[in-house]
């Protein structure tokens, strides 16, 4: 008996290392700051860092002004301008071009074939395109990275889509590359033709899901000459073209203008992963050959007669936004049943965000490298702008008013036309401008390098880390460098060529982000005594008073 | 225009004595309010002692504390009652700093305050007298968020009211930010040993009494 009883007397004491234990309870995952904040550390970036240059400049001979096959190409001082043989190409056709010039393309010889000069005004005006439809950053069931590789930004890779001149040969730069040639990127190229030249644009449907073309705002019939389906619509013609098969599609513009073309099935889906471009129809003229083709848009090294009259240079500015769970839905699989389940059934478009916002198919810093526009005092600059966002977008350029010629490929009553600094445009709304670089204090407040970019702020940052989206410069020929970079602050661009930065794992103006406090070790050492302490005299008493018994 | 604000500044301490000091002294590189060299609060028979203290403040001072932007170079002072106070206010920074405290006799400052402000780069000297009361008063710049973000200081009189919050290198946040705890796996597994060991000591200590009370 005696014994049991002192087991009970035990109890009290159980209870006070119970009330200290609570007493001396630690902090297990947080702590508030006393004195002193904790001293801060670098975030952790757990991909490999990649630094880019600015500039990687693979081809300065493509930037000269040359003569190929007899066209004239225009300088392009970007550090990534167009090939010029593709240029050539594109402006005489393939069945018109030399076989060196072939040779420097990744260009099919079907892709474009120029005929007939039906009016007998020095250009032809049978113009047969055949295009094809590329996918970008999409699965590959040999690797957890995504193929072929299209960086719209350092380190982000979107799944996107786009139309493409019919190419040959390889599409990444070697066997052992998954890096595209230049020639397959986004966004779908801008489409020129001439005002009355007879059109056939054939899909050639290479991706694994049904497309069509709609050509919107672009003067064709309902139906072709033998009945087909002209609009590009399900709904109301032919079912989409299948994988594998083609459809040639048949226009003869009467009307000239801005317009664009895009695919029309599942349209939500299928316009915002890209397939969408810019069509231009230029007015008719003699000896008036155009560059059929500009891949990534931009600056036309080629322009037409109509547009030479009135301009020194013209720039395509084809805007675009991404949501990147729609990009991510062909990035998880390579049956393609699961990939149309999650884009078209699983993924849900109206609860969609815009998160990648792309100038003629980069954002920034990669604008820097081919979305540039480039001037000199005293000209003027055409710029054809189209919103294929599903936001509107609200475009201005630092240190000028440009005057709005066209809405949608209608000219604007010179008399009403309007001089702004922020141009609107709704989804599919297109705009050409007409941009004087007259230093008179309305039109152009000087030379230098001048910020333009969607003023909606959402669009300057990519996913969210800012500058990024579709930021671009209209920098001035003075102030612009050998490769094509404006000259500005040395370090200016430093932090923005890492895939770190928009990763978002670098903490801003060289400071360190707030970090964490260490545990407290003697605290959590005694407080674990204690409770073992507590544990192990239950044990005891327990046993004690059932051995006592 | 200088020359009058010379004037005005070389006349105005006996003007502002026999306005109450119910003014400012102001040119284009700052303003002093309140000042008061003479003027005794009515509990100090006399001034007790003249006390000289020179305050910097910028930037730079806040780079020995993490997390923060502004603050003073030295944010805890101590002076007995009844003393005169002749602040040296020096602004480091090329914006707008204050050295302003609260909490005098309103009969002597008006709204209880006395404030240095430098516009930029500068410094101003001026005066007050403390009554004798066991105090702590409340410095701080007014300038939006520089108090939060670390210019608040201290003026401890006489055994004082004790510490403020919130002074940086002294005292803690009334509000304070919550970080998280950088736990290791060394961590968890320390706790779990000295866990066990807690256990083994109580039952090896009980295994031993059991015995000695067995016999």
């Amino acid at each position: 008996m005696s014994h049991k009883r002192l087991y009970y007397q035990l109890i009290p004491v159980v209870l006070l290392l119970i009330a200290l234990a609570v007493w001396l309870q630690p902090d297990l995952f947080q702590r508030a700051a006393g004195i002193n904040l904790p001293k801060g550390v670098n975030p952790e970036f757990k991909q490999t860092l990649k630094i880019d240059k600015p500039c990687v400049d693979l081809h300065p001979e493509w930037r000269l002004a040359q003569n190929i096959d007899g066209v004239k190409i225009s300088e392009s001082r970007l550090c990534e301008p167009d090939n010029p043989y593709d240029v050539a190409a594109f402006v005489l056709g393939m069945n018109n071009i030399s076989m060196p010039t072939l040779m420097s393309t990744n260009i099919a010889e079907d892709a474009l074939i120029k005929s007939d000069d039906l009016d007998s005004d020095g250009d032809p005006d049978i113009i047969h395109i055949k295009l094809e439809v590329l996918e970008l950053n999409g699965a590959t069931p040999d690797s957890a990275n995504v193929a072929p590789q299209y960086e719209i930004a350092p380190g982000i890779l979107p799944g996107m889509w786009a139309f493409s001149p019919k190419l040959r040969g390889m599409s990444v730069k070697n066997f052992r590359s998954v890096k595209l040639n230049a020639i397959l990127r986004a966004p779908s190229p801008v489409i020129r033709i001439e005002q009355g030249d007879k059109v056939y644009i054939t899909l050639e449907n290479t991706h694994y899901f049904p497309h069509t073309i709609h050509f919107h705002g672009v003067d064709h019939a309902f139906k072709t000459s033998k009945g087909g389906d002209n609009d590009g619509v399900p709904v109301t013609g032919e079912k989409a073209v299948m994988p594998g098969k083609t459809r040639t599609y048949e226009l003869q513009p009467r009307h000239a203008g801005t317009m664009l073309y895009h695919c029309h099935v599942q349209t939500d889906k299928h316009l915002m992963m890209g397939l969408v471009g810019m069509f231009v129809v230029e007015e008719n003229r003699p000896n008036n050959w155009v560059q059929t083709f500009n891949v990534g848009a931009g600056h036309v090294r080629y322009s037409s007669v109509a547009i030479k009259e009135k301009y020194q240079r013209e720039y395509d500015l084809h805007y675009q936004s991404i949501d990147k769970n729609l990009a991510k839905t062909i990035q998880h699989s390579n049956d393609i049943r699961e990939i149309s389940k999650n884009m078209h059934r699983v993924y849900n478009m109206s609860e969609s965000n815009e998160n990648y916002f792309l100038l003629n198919g980069h954002s920034f810093p990669y604008t820097l490298r081919d979305a540039l526009i480039i001037a000199k005092p005293d000209e003027n600059i055409k710029l054809r702008v189209a919103n294929t966002q599903h936001s509107s977008i609200a475009i201005h350029i630092h240190g000028h008013k440009a005057t709005i010629t066209d809405y949608d490929g209608v000219e604007q009553n010179p008399a009403a036309q309007i001089t702004r600094d922020v141009f609107h445009l709704a989804a599919a709304q297109r705009l050409d401008l007409k941009l004087q670089t007259t230093n008179d204090g309305l039109h152009s407040y000087g030379e230098g390098v001048w910020l333009f970019h969607d003023h909606v702020e959402t669009a300057v940052a990519n996913d969210g880390m800012s500058p990024g989206g579709n930021i671009a410069l209209m920098v001035y020929e003075n102030m612009l460098g050998a490769t094509g970079l404006p000259m500005i602050r040395p370090d200016a661009l430093d932090d923005f060529f890492t895939n770190r930065y928009y990763a978002k794992k670098q903490a801003l103006w060289g400071k360190k982000e707030a970090g964490t406090f260490s545990p407290n070790s003697l605290q959590l050492i005694l407080f674990a005594l204690l409770l073992g302490t507590i544990v192990g005299l239950i044990i005891f008493i327990v046993r004690g008073l059932k051995g006592a018994k | 225009m200088k020359a009058f604000t010379l004037f005005l500044v070389f006349i105005s301490t006996p003007l502002f004595a026999a306005m109450n000091h119910g003014g400012m002294i102001m040119d284009e590189t700052g303003m002093i309010m309140n000042h008061n060299p003479d003027i005794l609060p009515k509990d100090c028979p006399k001034i007790s002692k003249d006390i000289d203290i020179t305050i910097r403040a910028g930037q730079q001072y806040s780079k020995d504390f993490a997390g923060k932007m502004f603050t003073y170079d030295k944010r805890d002072w101590q002076v007995p009652g009844c003393a005169r106070v002749n602040v040296t206010f020096i602004n480091d920074d090329d914006i707008r700093h204050q050295f302003m405290i609260h909490g005098l006799p309103g009969y002597m400052y008006p709204k209880g305050m006395f404030t240095i402000e430098i516009y930029g780069k500068g410094q101003k000297t001026a005066s007050f007298i403390v009554p004798s009361r066991d105090y702590t008063y409340y410095i701080h710049c007014e300038v939006s968020q520089h108090t939060e973000k670390g210019m608040k200081a201290q003026l401890k009189v006489g055994k004082s009211s004790g510490d403020l919050n919130s002074i940086l290198g002294l005292t803690a946040a009334l509000t304070p930010d919550i970080y998280p705890i950088n736990n290791t796996q060394i961590t968890w597994l320390s706790m779990l040993i000295s866990f066990i060991l807690g256990i083994v000591f109580i039952l090896y200590v009980g295994n031993f009494l059991r015995l000695k009370l067995g016999k």
